[in-house]
């Protein structure tokens, strides 16, 4: 972390890298969704035991939780509302819907559309700027409070989700008359940032990775000789491994699935019962107004367990997965969604690929990107979870990845240049990249990862001193996953 | 020593050098600043500055500005300095830094800098020099010297690498190093591993290159490096005008009183602490490794209060330094369950 005197020459250096390139991201990568036999755009596929239905009923509630994911949820009347007072969208799978239901941004944004598809008002809600129809899903948090003069104050870390939309005008929200927060102001003061949905394959297998095994594979990387030196975001009250979210500030499945229910459509719940104020109404004690609370008219929480099926399937277990509420159902859900499966000959054929992998592991990108976690704990939920290899490429650490990707947001205790190891499985059919979506194109997000105070910069440095056509390989291999 | 004057080691860093700070960033907070709320401040910016880190999580920090830190140092044109190892080394004509390294690690891990070269016609780059330092106090690994902790790396490299140089000593600018040279044959990535022992700590050269000619280059440049009598590869203990340097030397019946600081809001990150003893007992300086600030300012009070016993060296009281562990201790379990490092017979070798 010395200092630097002269940079100059390096900045010369890595413009001309860019003149001089002749690898390519091969891009979305085509066939199969997933890797997948079977799998279709509104159709992602479960975990193998599931699929065999083992437990008996796991297949009904792997169901029962991919209908509530696309369910389109309104503020009052019909048996989806809650919605608002304010949301970023009114359905999961419209933001993790890339390259299935699940999944993370897609090409169309469906935040830029909420006008002409009738979802806000027009008359109430602007589009920001920032939400545009071919840009990645996003939301948007301020990184600090704003002084009285509209200047940001750097002494004031704010960083919660700044939701993009109100209910207001829409004829289901009564009188509640919200105004949207001024992102304009917030981009004028460079105080603004942006999170993408993070994909869900796999989670399961994520979740049910016991603190040891990650321990054991923190412990093997001393001695990497390329700075790289990650810890882990725990649960500030038990103390265990958090692992979810783009900062790992999340403990479980449960509590992801509760606070984003709450946070991204504004819908109350039985882990998040209050209907969430902007950061600023809440630090100032104002709240929300009074006549935007309880817009569904059914009290709170607006999702909670159905004492009463909402099932009245002939199928008893159909039945008995319609008894828990939302957040449970999408939490099933994303448990038991299948992880991606590589695929062995595309991008760039077998060699390229296998060559890309060596590669990828002999430059340093898989210490802090671990192929495999081995294994996963026994499961009392389905077969597949237990004793799992988990082919995430994370050691789901947070590494300090300096100034270029910093967003000055800590959550937890990451602070604001500290990143979970993004997974990489399934990066083969994504296509917007690093935590703001800030690039399509995979060699751009792989040099991203060097700025100062990154640990990542030697690893960048090794890549970057390949001949062009390993750095092809290590692209066409990602693509693959 | 009141915990309102501790700085973070980064900020302390800009007295020196102005010209990177916009690039590097870690300037701008001090501990004093509040972390959440707020009244608004005196002397607002227009914009929050681009590239800058402002909310930090846990980052090093230290009582006293003007007492040199390992991270401390800088990188010139010619040279990479630091005042706390008492080391310089000169760069190679055409290398150069282009981003510093993170803030140290909670196992007392440092990135010292980080230099390279890059083709001008391609922008390729030629090779890259690693400098980081390992806190000997808090290493995860079970050796207790430069020579163990890169034996420990030569035995436990993974399937990737092959061995080309078995850890072993070389003589360096007058001093005892130990180097292990390893390769990738996948990708042809050479690297060469040089490391003597300053101050309890494993300071460690890592130069990378395709062209092996690169490396034997850029390690017989080091011969022109400025070291401080101390450093080798098990000898690195302080003295001369830095205090001694032992391990656990703040425990059992050397600490005369001691009042332990009660964390309340986080308490589940490991926070490893240098402290410099003096003559009379008192904890003079501390330097907190990785903490976050209401952490530090916590340790700062309490170790205020402790008394220990004077560092007796020669029949005279000497300032000593030595590595507290505060909050919750690393997995270190799980690497003493790991095979020990196996230790190469020293030798001889030409560092070229």
């Amino acid at each position: 972390m010395a200092r630097i005197q002269q940079p100059a020459a390096f900045v010369v250096g890595l413009l001309m890298i860019s003149a001089a390139s002749a690898q390519t991201d091969p891009g979305v990568r085509p066939g199969a969704i997933n890797g997948q036999t079977g799998a279709t755009a509104t159709s992602p596929l479960p975990l193998a035991s599931v699929t065999a239905n083992t437990p008996t009923g796991a297949l009904e509630f792997f169901e029962d939780g991919l209908t509530r994911f696309q369910n389109v949820e309104v503020v009052s009347g019909g048996d989806d509302n809650g919605l608002g007072p304010r949301f970023n969208f009114n359905q999961c799978s419209g933001c993790h819907s890339q390259p299935t239901i699940g999944g993370s941004s897609a090409a169309q944004n469906p935040e830029a559309a909420v006008i002409s598809a009738g979802i806000v008002s027009g008359s109430t809600n602007t589009i920001p700027a920032f939400i545009t129809p071919n840009g990645p899903t996003r939301e948007a948090r301020f990184p600090f409070f704003f002084n009285a003069n509209g200047t940001a104050n750097t002494s004031a870390p704010n960083g919660g989700v700044e939701t993009l939309y109100t209910v207001s005008g829409r004829a289901d929200a009564g009188s509640c008359n919200l105004a949207q927060p001024s992102f304009a102001a917030a981009q004028a003061a460079n105080n603004l940032i942006f999170r993408i949905p993070t994909p869900l394959f796999g989670a399961g297998l994520v979740e049910n990775i016991d603190d040891s095994t990650l321990l054991t594979n923190l412990a093997a990387q001393a001695g990497n000789g390329l700075g790289i030196s990650g810890n882990f975001n725990r649960n500030g009250n038990d103390g265990t491994i958090a692992r979810f979210g783009w900062k790992a500030q999340n403990k479980s499945l449960d509590l992801f699935s509760g606070e984003a229910y709450n946070v991204e459509m504004g819908i109350t719940n039985e882990t998040f019962p209050q209907d969430r104020p902007l950061p600023g109404e809440d630090v100032l004690g104002t709240g929300l107004p009074a006549n935007c609370l309880n817009l569904s008219h059914g009290g709170y929480p607006e999702d909670a367990t159905n004492f009463t099926p909402t099932s009245t399937s002939s199928d008893p277990f159909a039945v008995n997965a319609s008894i828990p509420s939302d957040v449970i159902g999408f939490a099933m859900f994303m448990k038991m969604l299948a992880p991606p499966v590589q695929s062995t000959t595309t991008p760039g054929g077998a060699t390229s690929i296998s060559h890309g992998s060596a590669v990828f592991n002999s430059i340093g990108c898989s210490v802090c990107h671990t192929p495999t976690l081995s294994s996963t704990q026994a499961s009392n939920v389905t077969p597949s979870l237990g004793n799992a290899a988990v082919r995430a490429f994370s050691d789901l650490e947070i590494h300090h990845m300096g100034t270029g990707l910093n967003d000055n947001v800590s959550q937890g205790n990451a602070g604001g240049d500290q990143f979970r190891t993004a997974p990489l499985w399934g990066v083969g059919q994504r296509i917007f990249f690093l935590h703001d979506g800030r690039t399509s194109n995979l060699l751009t997000a792989i040099r991203a990862h060097a700025s100062s105070g990154s640990e990542a910069s030697t690893v960048v440095s090794n890549f970057n001193a390949l001949p062009v056509a390993s750095q092809q390989d290590v692209l066409n291999f990602l693509r693959s996953l | 020593m009141r915990a309102e004057h501790f700085r973070d080691s980064s900020s302390r860093a800009s007295l020196g050098v102005a010209l990177a700070s916009l690039s590097l960033g870690f300037c701008v907070e001090s501990w004093s600043a509040a972390q959440n709320g707020g009244s608004p401040s005196t002397n607002p910016p227009a914009k929050v500055p681009a590239g800058v880190i402002l909310v930090k999580g846990a980052w090093s920090s230290d009582s006293d500005p003007t007492t040199p830190v390992p991270e401390a140092g800088t990188v010139t044109s010619r040279h990479y300095d630091s005042p706390y190892f008492h080391l310089s080394y000169p760069l190679a004509a055409g290398w150069a830094q282009q981003f510093a390294g993170p803030p140290p690690s909670d196992r007392g891990f440092y990135v010292l800098a980080q230099i390279q070269s890059a083709d001008a016609a391609t922008g390729a780059v030629r090779g890259s020099v690693l400098i980081a330092a390992q806190d000997m106090f808090f290493t995860p690994t079970p050796a207790s010297n430069a020579l163990e902790l890169v034996s420990y790396t030569g035995s436990h490299l993974r399937a990737d690498y092959r061995v080309e140089r078995p850890p072993a000593e070389v003589t360096v600018a007058g001093r005892s190093f130990v180097r292990l040279d390893y390769f990738s044959p996948v990708t042809g990535l050479h690297w060469a591993v040089l490391a003597a022992q300053i101050r309890c700590h494993t300071v460690q050269f890592t130069f990378t290159s395709i062209d092996p000619s690169v490396i034997q280059h850029l390690v017989a440049g080091m011969a022109d490096m400025t070291l401080p009598i101390e450093a080798g590869v098990s000898t690195g203990k302080g003295g001369g005008d830095a205090p001694v340097c032992v391990k656990d030397y703040a425990t059992g019946g050397n600490v005369l009183n001691r009042v332990d600081p009660i964390l309340t809001d986080r308490r589940f990150n490991s926070i490893p602490v240098r402290v410099v003893i003096d003559t009379s007992g008192k904890v003079k300086n501390v330097h907190f490794i990785s903490s976050f600030p209401e952490q530090a300012r916590t340790i700062s009070d309490a170790l205020q209060q402790w008394r220990l016993k004077p560092y007796v060296l020669n029949g005279k009281a000497v300032e000593v330094e030595t590595g507290i562990l505060f909050g919750a201790p690393p997995n270190r379990a799980l690497i003493s369950g790991r095979q020990e490092p196996q230790l190469v017979p020293a030798r001889k070798h030409d560092p070229t």
